[in-house]
């Protein structure tokens, strides 16, 4: 906090203790899985194999028609059925490939397995690129591309943060999977030419900062960084400010790092070693309107009804349910989505009405935006239909963090305000 | 079972606009609390039974404003007064005014700060000027000589402004002090003032307690006071005041400017009013920056005694100027905004030696109508 600038985060209260010390549970579905055929905007999916085919655990289904590389893996063994259009959490309908399932969970490698030291920086980039391994925090970033130049990077950051109140998913993965979370900082290091990586962790999670501290190998380069616990810690904008202490425009490399999700590092060491894909994730199931709140450990493509009911279903008869955390992830109006590649946490909270008052103008949206944009104004843009003042109060920077909405206390959905912003200025663009 | 949808995030902080007016007015109701006891021991009971009066009046003429305004828009009346946050600009006011004003004056002050100052913008979060003090400066410009039946002696803003012009030398200020009972009574604020502002202590524990419980932004108050403390001391050094009892003149000048008048008052509760202030903290930097250089100069130089209302209002007007100069990306305009501070910091100083020159204590006493004594 300074004179002229607000404190650009906030803590939000965590709420982890709901599923921090229940056990991970591994569910398997009863019958069938929906994997989706999308991937960010993309749906054109070339399918590789014929309707009514065994497939096993890490058979590849389909891969993109076109632009970024992104293959389909099989997350069960079973009989592929067909394609079927059904609700997905980008909140349209989607192709979803369904697969009966055999219950035995047969696995084949998908790819071969390599030794990462025997081989040269590039050599490496080139496995995760065939491997087809993207970013895991959300945005689906190919990591290969980050790799691709690495001049005058210095540092990696693996963000472990998990800032969105409720999820454990991550935390509860790096205690099951560390081993691979270090060969994965490993490689990152090796692909990446850096001296340190630093593996951030909150500070509210003592215990597991320890248990890395004891698991990193001593003068790797390989250190525990443990960052304070506020939102949004976990964007690369906000972890580069607080570690290195530096902006940057476009890149975290312009700044000299390289940021990469703790999942990503466990998936990378993943397709070294044993040449699998990404098949099953950690999902925490949380929120006060689930009976017993625990993170699974479930196939891609299982549908989010049978998780719930697994956790004892819901407690309130007026929910929101969530694909995602609180703070970002979408509310979705049935329980009938998959688990996606990118999805960590089911959130499910009572629906309580806003009660919104008149704005304030008391200006803690700007004070905490992460972005330093002043979404108050932005709204005041937004509600003249200026166009012009939406660019020139940088609408277009907003990640929707979701932080001002949190922080009015005229219970404003400011957010949604700037969003409106982005898409009035998308459109002017396409036009 | 029903899954409703909500746009994310779908949580919010349980801090509310609510908790923030209840926080305000716990604070302002106990340092009117405080005014009234002091009255009633120093003066009498029928002074704190009048500060009552004074406050209940202002608060039923908001309520019926309120409600009547609601009443033509067609709203639901209570929610509409809940919403409003009327009795916040009630108590801001009443506090504001000498305890010698009369019932009538306050219900006319409270109309125009609500119906002018704040509903005819379109309510609550829309209006310009700080109602509160719209309100005063309708007192001060239209009911100046009117006095309830009270007797009160002069009050150490009317003395310092017509008998010294703010700028006493050394001894003017040792026989003005003794002539309160003492810095310290000034300071802690037994005297005759406004019927809230004179508590310069009580206050600044209370905007303190305000600011770490996040309902007033701690930049706006700090750079008012601040700026003030050091264009005083600038002031004091360029016309070589001597010390006064070994304390020099560059710490009892500004300390004298602090203590008289309601520079505190106007810093925690006014200039910090969100709805009128700037909404970047940077802001709200050059906002308060303005606010002082404008009192300082009307103190020293202006026809009037006291400068921070108008210093608030004019500050008031500039808001949307201010807002519209630093929109963009905070951290891009960081270079900007350390500029324009800059170049204040210069203004100020140049006013400093503009007020030094135009302000020396003159032979003969300016005339001063008796309207405008008992201002702020």
């Amino acid at each position: 906090m300074s004179l002229f600038l607000g404190a650009m985060r906030h803590h939000i209260p965590g709420r982890k203790e709901l599923t921090e010390h229940v056990e991970v549970k591994k569910l398997l579905p009863a019958k069938e899985v929906y994997i989706p055929l999308i991937h960010g905007n993309n749906t054109a999916f070339d399918i590789l194999v014929e309707e009514g085919s065994e497939v096993k655990v890490g058979t590849k289904l389909a891969q993109t028609k076109a632009g970024l590389h992104v293959p389909i893996y099989s997350s069960v063994s079973g009989t592929y059925k067909g394609v079927a259009k059904r609700m997905h959490n980008s909140l349209r309908p989607q192709q979803h490939m369904v697969i009966e399932l055999d219950g035995k969970q047969e696995a084949i490698q998908s790819f071969e397995p390599k030794n990462f030291e025997e081989l040269t920086r590039e050599e490496c980039v080139a496995v995760i690129k065939e491997a087809g391994i993207v970013g895991l925090g959300g945005a689906g970033f190919p990591t290969h591309v980050k790799y691709g130049k690495v001049d005058g990077v210095d540092t990696i950051l693996i963000n472990a943060v998990e800032c969105e109140p409720y999820i454990t998913a991550d935390y509860k993965m790096i205690f099951d999977n560390c081993e691979d979370l270090i060969l994965g900082c490993r490689i990152m290091k090796k692909m990446g030419d850096v001296a340190t990586v630093y593996i951030c962790i909150k500070e509210s999670h003592p215990d597991l900062i320890e248990f890395v501290k004891q698991k990193c190998p001593a003068g790797s380069g390989i250190e525990v960084r443990p960052v304070p616990d506020v939102y949004p810690m976990g964007w690369e904008r906000v972890l580069v400010r607080e570690v290195l202490k530096k902006e940057y425009g476009m890149l975290p490399s312009e700044a000299g790092a390289i940021v990469g999700n703790a999942s990503t590092a466990i998936a990378i060491a993943r397709a070294f070693t044993k040449g699998m894909p990404i098949t099953e994730k950690y999902i925490t199931i949380s929120g006060e309107a689930i009976k017993n709140p625990a993170t699974v450990c479930v196939p891609v493509g299982m549908v989010a009804s049978e998780i719930i009911a697994a956790c004892g279903g819901y407690t309130e008869d007026s929910v929101r349910i969530i694909a995602g955390g609180p703070m970002m992830g979408r509310t979705i109006v049935n329980d009938q989505f998959v688990v996606d590649r990118a999805m960590n946490a089911i959130t499910v909270l009572k629906h309580q009405p806003d009660n919104a008052i008149a704005c304030l103008r008391c200006g803690r949206c700007s004070d905490h935006c992460p972005s330093g944009l002043q979404p108050v104004r932005i709204t005041a843009a937004v509600k003249a239909g200026n166009v012009e003042e939406m660019e020139k109060r940088g609408a277009m920077s907003c990640i929707e963090c979701g932080l001002c909405t949190y922080i009015c206390p005229s219970k404003i959905d400011v957010t949604e305000n700037v969003r409106k912003a982005k898409r009035t200025l998308m459109l002017k663009k396409k036009k | 079972m029903k899954f409703n949808f909500h746009v994310s995030p779908s949580i919010k902080s349980p801090l509310s606009t609510q908790a923030i007016m209840r926080d305000l007015t716990i604070g302002l109701g106990f340092i009117f609390t405080i005014a009234c006891v002091y009255y009633g021991a120093a003066f009498g009971m029928e002074y704190a039974v009048h500060a009552i009066t004074l406050l209940i009046s202002s608060l039923i003429a908001m309520v019926v404003c309120e409600a009547g305004f609601a009443k033509i828009m067609k709203k639901d009346i209570k929610t509409s007064l809940l919403n409003s946050f009327g009795w916040v600009t009630s108590i801001i006011l009443v506090m504001m005014v000498p305890i010698t004003m009369t019932n009538y004056a306050i219900i006319v002050a409270t109309v125009f700060a609500i119906v002018f100052g704040k509903l005819l913008f379109g309510g609550f979060g829309q209006n310009i000027f700080n109602p509160a003090a719209v309100g005063r400066a309708v007192i001060m410009a239209s009911f100046a000589n009117v006095s309830a039946k009270l007797v009160t002696s002069a009050t150490p803003t009317a003395e310092m402004a017509n008998t010294y012009h703010w700028l006493p030398s050394a001894n003017e200020f040792g026989s003005f002090v003794s002539g309160f009972k003492g810095f310290s009574s000034l300071f802690i604020g037994t005297y005759v003032g406004s019927i809230g502002e004179q508590f310069t202590i009580l206050l600044l524990i209370v905007g303190v307690i305000l600011a770490i419980r996040q309902v007033i932004d701690w930049r706006t108050t700090v750079t008012y006071l601040g700026t003030i403390v050091i264009m005083t001391a600038v002031i004091a050094l360029i016309t070589g005041l001597g010390s006064y009892h070994g304390i020099p003149a560059i710490l009892w000048y500004p300390a004298l400017h602090i203590v008289t008048g309601g520079v505190v008052y106007g810093g925690v509760f006014m200039l910090t009013d969100p709805v009128t202030s700037p909404t970047s903290a940077s802001g709200r930097v050059i906002f308060a920056m303005g606010a002082a250089m404008i009192t300082v100069t009307i103190r020293l130089c202006g026809n009037l005694p006291e400068g921070c209302l108008y210093s608030i209002l004019i500050m008031n007007m500039l808001t949307p100027m201010i807002e519209s100069f630093l929109d963009g990306k905070q951290l891009e305009i960081k270079k900007k905004v350390q500029k324009c501070t800059i170049c204040l910091g210069i203004i100020a100083l140049g006013l400093c030696f503009f007020c030094a020159k135009s302000a020396q204590p003159k032979e003969e006493t300016a005339y001063i109508p008796a309207a405008q004594q008992e201002v702020i």
